[in-house]
């Protein structure tokens, strides 16, 4: 019998005693960090233990010193330039088919998660930032202004508390979720004379924090959302497969550097086609981007299969010739239904991919993460448990059958 | 080659023209039943085109002429006395069936994500703000005439588009809720009252021309009410066979190929972990006289249900309609996910058996709204173009 292992994409639901820090975090305010720290290492052990409890072989720290999945790493660099820009459809999600053929639908999303917004700086302006709340509707945009580089003690204290925790709960596998290059988002540059300077310099910044987490004996996570719905995005905006490839490539040669010199057995590559709440009736298929994706350097790739616009993706594993030491990490819980995958349908999507690529090329994993930012719940925080509880339950029937 | 048809399972977004008639009609108030029928003939004219636009072969009047798939039904009868309270809360928590999920996972759970982006849009749908317990204190007697009346829109309708076949649907008799008895002498007598009241707008609509779908969203999910209640599944055995005893009192004389029994374990969007398996409850619903079953088998609590079929024979006489596209999430279900999940249960049952549908309905009541509107039609359309896609490849590709 082999073992199905299983694991996630990373973003757990932050607990409530952390969201202020990270709200102030996010929103670049002054705040306690004397404070915050015990709160973080107390919080990240917390989780730790949750998902050893639960029986995921391969765990995280929930991402939990992080304020979103994107935007932690501005934090970290200098060279970034935080502006205030009124909210819009535009520089909240990214563009895409899908926003045009439902866009009555998405102008219900923006708003409901610009009360978000909105409501997140109401808790600040009556707990402990009162002042310097900033007015309603507006959201931040990073512009580079002068050269990057990379500031390590956030990642230091991520992985310090991060490596405790795991020591307490007894688990050896660990991963850190990092962001790509390519997903760099609500970002501009106004420093390097072109736009791939300013990805290779992004890249070389990264690579500091990609190194650090390796160099501590933890799995490296290179998260994407943004490589393979940006085809989706370009198609929108007339161009084509080729200008498409043109920027993917530019992008995967980026993250390349940015792992130069990490033994690929220590990276995961997740990508997703974006994890809001919508239809993602005009998401490109994985098949489109896939070749773009395995030529990342990583060992293992996570991508969406779980969910109703991708489930059928699995058979495209028939087609693809997948080197031997690379092992999928498909979805079989999703983010976006409230209710809790069966441990017999996880079986089934696991068996199936097993059936194809050989079960010791396989794990179980998530869509997507359940919080890509500290306020978002994609589902109530009961369900997240649930539907990783079903996972375990699901790849252990599964182990027993291939 | 089969053409795998497809078809749904009622209940569709109510357009807001006939929110205020609807409101009255719920909280037992007079109302212009003639403004109402004319706005009506309107929305359903409109919504079976859509339906016939979307690829649709079997398609209803989307249940807009009522209140909800249960509560309807309390209009037509007699002896049912409608008490409007106060809602306290406003919240559908408050009439949920009772469930281990909600002990387990605590009322939040029901307020996902997705359910505050439905709840957005259905800000204006609230009908009536008042909560209502029916009470029957009288014998129950059905007057035909709103059946009549709305039948008589459909048929208009269906005339007017090129469909294969129309259906409309009525509450099971085990599907009863919120109504208290204090008229009957017993449960059964109440029940075969009930069923019997039932008789004659099953009756009404075969006589119409119209494919008779019996819906129950009770039949299932009892088993896990009971359990959690303390009873064990001989006290289930014991209620479901009664209801399907009713079920089958209403349909007598009922042809079975002009029948449809749907079954879901509730379309709440919750965690749905305590649901019992089909396979459980599967030999009640198949003594149900009808041609054709409707399962929920699109969510992810039920998808892997496919399974069941292997080992529980359907009889040679059935069709299935398994649930292949779900209220459940946002994400439009791609159309080869569809084919696939044909694929599947067609080579189990028989691909002469099957004819696509959906969980459960988009809108159980006018106050409901399971996905946006743009959703569900992206859905339907998902559903016809996974269904053709079946037809021309059956095989996967």
């Amino acid at each position: 019998m082999t073992k199905i292992r299983t694991t996630h994409a990373g973003s757990l639901i932050r607990p409530a005693e952390l969201t202020p820090y990270l709200e102030a975090i996010e929103e670049g305010l002054p705040y306690d960090e004397a404070a915050f720290e015990p709160k973080l290492a107390a919080a990240v052990a917390g989780v730790v233990k949750h998902q050893a409890d639960t029986g995921l072989d391969v765990i995280d720290d929930g991402e939990y010193g992080k304020a979103s999945w994107i935007t932690y790493f501005y934090d970290r660099v200098s060279g970034m330039e935080k502006r205030e820009v009124p909210l819009d459809a535009n520089n909240t999600l990214p563009a895409g088919l899908d926003r045009e053929a439902f866009a009555e639908y998405y102008e219900g999303h923006d708003d409901v998660q610009s009360s978000e917004v909105t409501k997140a700086s109401d808790d600040l302006a009556h707990g402990e930032h009162a002042a310097g709340t900033e007015s309603m509707g507006t959201g931040w945009q990073w512009v580079c202004t002068s050269p990057l580089t990379y500031d390590p003690a956030a990642v230091h204290r991520d992985i310090a508390s991060f490596k405790r925790a795991l020591a307490d709960a007894d688990v050896t596998e660990g991963f850190l979720p990092v962001v790509a290059p390519a997903s760099a988002f609500w970002l501009a540059n106004e420093y390097y004379d072109s736009d791939d300077d300013f990805v290779f310099a992004l890249a070389d910044a990264l690579h500091t924090e990609y190194k650090l987490i390796v160099d501590a004996g933890l799995y490296l996570q290179v998260d994407d959302a943004v490589l393979w719905h940006q085809f989706g995005t370009m198609r929108l905006r007339g161009k084509s497969a080729a200008d498409y490839r043109a920027w993917a490539e530019v992008r995967v040669a980026a993250l390349n550097r940015a792992l130069a010199g990490i033994p690929a057995d220590r990276v995961r590559y997740h990508v997703c086609c974006g994890s809001w709440h919508g239809a993602h009736a005009f998401d490109p298929e994985l098949r489109e981007v896939i070749d773009l994706v395995l030529r990342v350097n990583a060992g293992y790739y996570l991508f969406e299969q779980a969910t109703p616009r991708h489930e059928h993706e699995w058979v495209m594993w028939k087609d693809i010739k997948l080197a031997d030491d690379k092992v999928l990490v498909p979805g079989v819980v999703t983010h976006h239904t409230p209710v809790v995958e069966h441990p017999e349908l996880v079986a089934q999507r696991l068996v199936r991919m097993a059936e194809i690529v050989g079960p010791e090329r396989v794990m179980g994993g998530t869509d997507c993460g359940f919080a890509q930012n500290s306020l978002t719940k994609r589902v109530p925080e009961w369900t997240q448990w649930a539907k990783l509880e079903s996972l375990v339950e699901g790849a252990r029937l599964a182990s027993e059958r291939v | 080659m089969t053409r795998i048809q497809t078809t749904h399972t009622g209940s569709l977004i109510r357009p807001p023209a006939l929110r205020p008639f609807l409101a009255a009609a719920e909280r037992g108030e007079p109302y212009d039943h003639a403004a109402f029928e004319a706005v009506l003939r309107t929305e359903v004219k409109e919504i079976v085109r859509q339906q016939a636009e979307a690829g649709i072969d079997y398609v209803n009047d989307g249940e807009l002429g009522k209140i909800s798939w249960i509560t309807y039904l309390y209009e037509r009868v007699s002896g049912i006395e409608t008490r409007v309270t106060p809602f306290d809360g406003a919240s559908m928590l408050q009439i949920a069936p009772p469930s281990l999920d909600r002990v387990k996972y605590g009322d939040e759970a029901v307020y996902s994500e997705v359910w505050r982006f439905a709840d957005f849009w259905t800000e204006d749908y609230s009908v009536s703000g008042d909560g209502i317990q029916w009470v029957c204190t009288g014998a129950v007697n059905y007057d035909r005439s709103i059946a009549d009346a709305q039948l008589a829109i459909l048929r208009e309708a269906v005339d007017a588009v090129d469909v294969v076949g129309a259906f409309v649907t009525a509450v099971s008799p085990a599907s009863l809720y919120w109504v208290t008895n204090e008229h009957y002498p017993t449960e059964q007598e109440f029940i075969f009252a009930v069923a019997d009241a039932l008789h004659t707008e099953y009756r009404a609509i075969v006589d119409a021309g119209f494919l008779l779908q019996v819906d129950d969203a009770v039949m299932w999910h009892k088993l896990a009410t009971i359990k959690m209640l303390g009873g064990g599944f001989d006290d289930y055995r014991a209620w479901a066979e009664l209801r399907v005893e009713a079920i089958n009192r209403a349909l007598a004389g009922i042809p079975a190929d002009r029948v449809r029994y749907h079954i879901c374990s509730s379309s709440g969007h919750g965690p749905h972990t305590v649901d019992p398996g089909l396979n459980e409850i599967l030999p009640f619903v198949l003594s149900v006289n009808a041609g054709a079953y409707l399962v929920e088998q699109a969510n992810a609590r039920h998808e892997h249900e496919w399974t069941v079929w292997q080992d529980i024979k359907l009889p040679d006489d059935k069709i299935l309609v398994p649930g292949l596209i779900t209220h459940h999430t946002p994400v439009v279900e791609h159309p080869e996910l569809v084919a696939q999940r044909i694929r599947r249960i067609a080579n189990v049952v028989g691909w002469d058996r099957v004819i696509g549908g959906a969980d459960c309905g988009f809108a159980q009541a006018a106050t409901t709204v399971r996905v946006p509107l743009w959703t569900q039609w992206a859905k339907f359309r998902a559903l016809a173009e996974g269904a053709a896609l079946a037809s021309t490849s059956p095989t996967q590709a």
